[in-house]
């Protein structure tokens, strides 16, 4: 992984020039090889790019942020083995990231036994702050009872009555569906879940869901299917006419221009979908500075929605350290509870009881437009977290 | 939801569709093991790289139309010339050693090949488009359904149709049965018997080249598919019988048929469905559907 080396060098170059204070360390955690390479990279990118802005504005409390990176593989194990790596060996002050919930909740354990701050920027399963939470562990990105929420939502707003629901058999698509099936009866009265599927984690043949699908009565379907898998099933699904029976309301982030940017013209009609952040839709002054410079670090105007949660990750930790004036664990929790801070894409609040911050998503209907040979979510809506 | 005519007959269709596609692939391996004797794990590796070629071609000569039928036949020849290779540089040497060394010498192919794909294609899922002129679907009265899987289903009896053609009605059909048969007599009688492995081995794996990548479309790329998929041939093969050509056609249409209403009636059984059908299978006929009982003793 030939960019993962050279932001490797990067951050270690920008770890020389340690002035009198010491540094502080920061455990950076994400997938830079394997299939969440992917979206595990734009995050190392959007932290990298967090951390230079802060030491280029002199640091906080007047001490150098150092990024010790470390690769997840997406798997739970190896990242347990390198955050407890991170905290013995390179003695970091906290850790950041982690992407996949069942991953988040193996660095979020190692956390609890270690006693230090773990800031989740990407895992959502809402375990890790309900019956999971323990005093280190802070989530800045959405959880999936919100995600839930947003998907039922629009169910309402398309007034789709009977449902199809297809998820990934594991901790994400579990805990999906319940926020989903929870916000069900008050964003969308009346609706009902008339299919309930369950596709492995992995699965590339998804013709026996589809067929169920199409054989259904169902007029829309809810999913979480992300990334790949969701390229790889929409190829299959829509020549059996899947995206005209359906609407395709989906959690998963596949609205985000990762995914648009790959499929352009393959991505099928009737899709409403969810991202962190889209470049098109730069409402602040801070926002539009953030994107410019993501475009330069990324070299193309159209950039990747992932790494403003990674940034908006350090943004939290930098804060937190600056109104703790130190690094130990407590004072940070401490902190970071209550905390408010300005991200690129609008003010965020971690909650002091469930160490979740109040992150939303953008969601709406992906069109086609004049100009782009991809497609754009639009009109866009903002659905906040709680 | 059985009752629902359209429902039954879709997923009729997507267990036969499925189960071609298999066909394809499983064929070539029990080609390979009746003449050469060898349980070639490198088949699914050889599969896996006949998808990459197919996607590569694809995304070098761009479109939707000629390009993947370019990429199934380059599939097909790269895999023939590399196993080709294999079988005349390295694996004519192990002939005489025992079926373990042979098993080790596959098996290493399988980690070198695996890792060599890393290596040039990542570790990134891919998917293909299906071709042009196959990627809608059909109106078959009942329900709609996509022509490229309607094409799997053909193309799987009509390239068993063929094979037993060659197999049974041509003169290298019949060198190539005497060989399972006898191999010294053969080479007595002045036929080449190592051209003939070389060429079966080459046949086989450019088969699971051209099911690899007649398999792209209706799944995606991703490093590890090879092993998912080699477990899916040795069931197939032994269901069916090692060696069999119609053997492995019947053995791949109760794995499609198996798997695809398993995951539909038992979902949460469906891996171990597979495995049951096999065990059942072996248990009541140890050598197979269509094998005979000496061909369940590999020498």
């Amino acid at each position: 992984m030939p960019r993962s080396v050279k932001l490797l060098v990067a951050l270690l170059i920008a770890a020389l020039p340690a002035g009198a204070a010491d540094p502080i360390r920061i455990g950076v955690l994400y997938p830079t090889s394997g299939s969440g390479a992917v979206f595990g990279t734009p995050a190392v990118l959007g932290h990298t790019m967090a951390v230079d802005e802060i030491n280029a504005a002199g640091g906080v409390d007047g001490r150098l942020l150092v990024s010790v990176v470390r690769d997840t593989k997406l798997k739970p194990a190896a990242a347990a083995a390198a955050a407890k790596e991170l905290i013995t060996k390179e003695e970091v002050h906290v850790l950041v990231g982690g992407l996949s919930s069942a991953v988040g909740l193996a660095i979020s354990e190692v956390a609890r036994q270690e006693r230090i701050v773990y800031i989740a920027t990407i895992p959502k399963t809402i375990q890790m702050t309900t019956t999971k939470l323990h005093k280190y562990v802070f989530r800045t990105a959405p959880n999936t009872d919100t995600e839930g929420r947003g998907l039922a939502r629009i169910v309402g707003q398309v007034q789709a009555r009977k449902i199809c629901q297809i998820q990934f058999d594991y901790a994400y698509g579990h805990d999906l569906a319940a926020g989903f099936v929870k916000a069900l009866p008050e964003e969308a009265p009346g609706a009902e879940i008339v299919l309930d599927l369950k596709a492995k984690l992995g699965a590339t043949d998804y013709s026996t869901y589809i067929a169920q699908i199409m054989a259904s009565e169902c007029e829309c379907v809810a999913s979480g299917l992300w990334g790949a898998a969701f390229i790889t099933f929409a190829q299959q699904a829509r020549p059996f006419g899947l995206f005209d029976k359906a609407k395709y309301i989906s959690g998963g982030e596949i609205a985000s221009h990762e995914i648009a940017s790959k499929m352009k013209g393959d991505y099928p009609d009737n899709v409403w979908s969810n991202a962190y952040e889209l470049w098109y839709h730069a409402q602040s002054p801070l926002h539009k500075g953030y994107q410019e410079k993501l475009a330069q670090l990324q070299g193309r105007p159209y950039t990747d929605s992932w790494p403003v949660l990674s940034y908006i990750g350090v943004q939290f930790f930098a804060a937190a350290a600056n109104k703790a004036a130190s690094t130990e664990s407590d004072s940070l929790v401490a902190a970071l509870e209550g905390l408010s801070i300005e991200t690129p894409v609008g003010p965020r609040h971690i909650d002091a009881q469930t160490h979740q911050a109040n992150t939303g998503q953008f969601w709406g209907p992906m069109q086609k437009v004049e100009d782009y040979e991809f497609r754009i979510m639009r009109p866009v809506t903002y659905i906040p977290g709680d | 939801m059985f009752a629902n005519p359209a429902f039954l007959f879709t997923q009729v269709l997507n267990a036969f569709s499925l189960g071609m596609n298999l066909f394809l692939i499983a064929v070539g391996l029990t080609l390979i093991f009746g003449v050469l004797r060898i349980v070639n794990f490198a088949h699914g590796a050889f599969f896996m790289l006949g998808a990459y070629i197919c996607y590569s071609t694809v995304q070098w000569v761009g479109g939707r139309g000629v390009a993947f039928w370019l990429g199934v036949a380059a599939a097909g020849v790269v895999l023939a010339l590399l196993a080709w290779g294999v079988e005349r540089g390295l694996l004519r040497r192990l002939y005489d050693r025992d079926p373990l060394t042979q098993l080790l010498f596959t098996f290493a192919l399988v980690l070198i090949l695996g890792d060599a794909a890393k290596m040039v294609w990542g570790t990134e899922q891919y998917s293909v488009p299906y071709p042009a002129g196959l990627d809608r679907a059909v109106d078959l009265g009942l329900v709609f359904y996509p022509r490229y899987l309607l094409f799997l289903c053909a193309a799987g009896p009509l390239v068993a149709l063929g094979l037993w053609f060659v197999l049974a009605r041509t003169r290298w059909g019949r060198i190539v049965r005497a060989a399972t048969q006898d191999r010294e007599m053969l080479s007595a009688l002045g036929v080449d018997v190592t051209r003939v492995y070389a060429a079966v081995f080459a046949a086989g794996s450019a088969l699971a080249g051209i099911g690899g990548a007649l398999a792209v479309p209706r799944l995606a790329l991703s490093p590890g598919m090879d092993a998912t998929l080699i477990v899916e041939c040795f069931i197939v093969v032994i269901i069916g019988g090692l060696g069999s050509l119609w053997g492995s056609f019947v053995g791949a249409l109760a794995l499609g048929f198996v798997t695809v209403f398993g995951a539909v009636l038992l979902p949460e059984w469906e891996i171990v469905l597979t495995y049951l059908l096999m065990l059942a299978v072996l248990l009541w006929r140890p050598w197979g559907l269509w094998g005979r009982p000496e061909a369940g003793a590999a020498e």
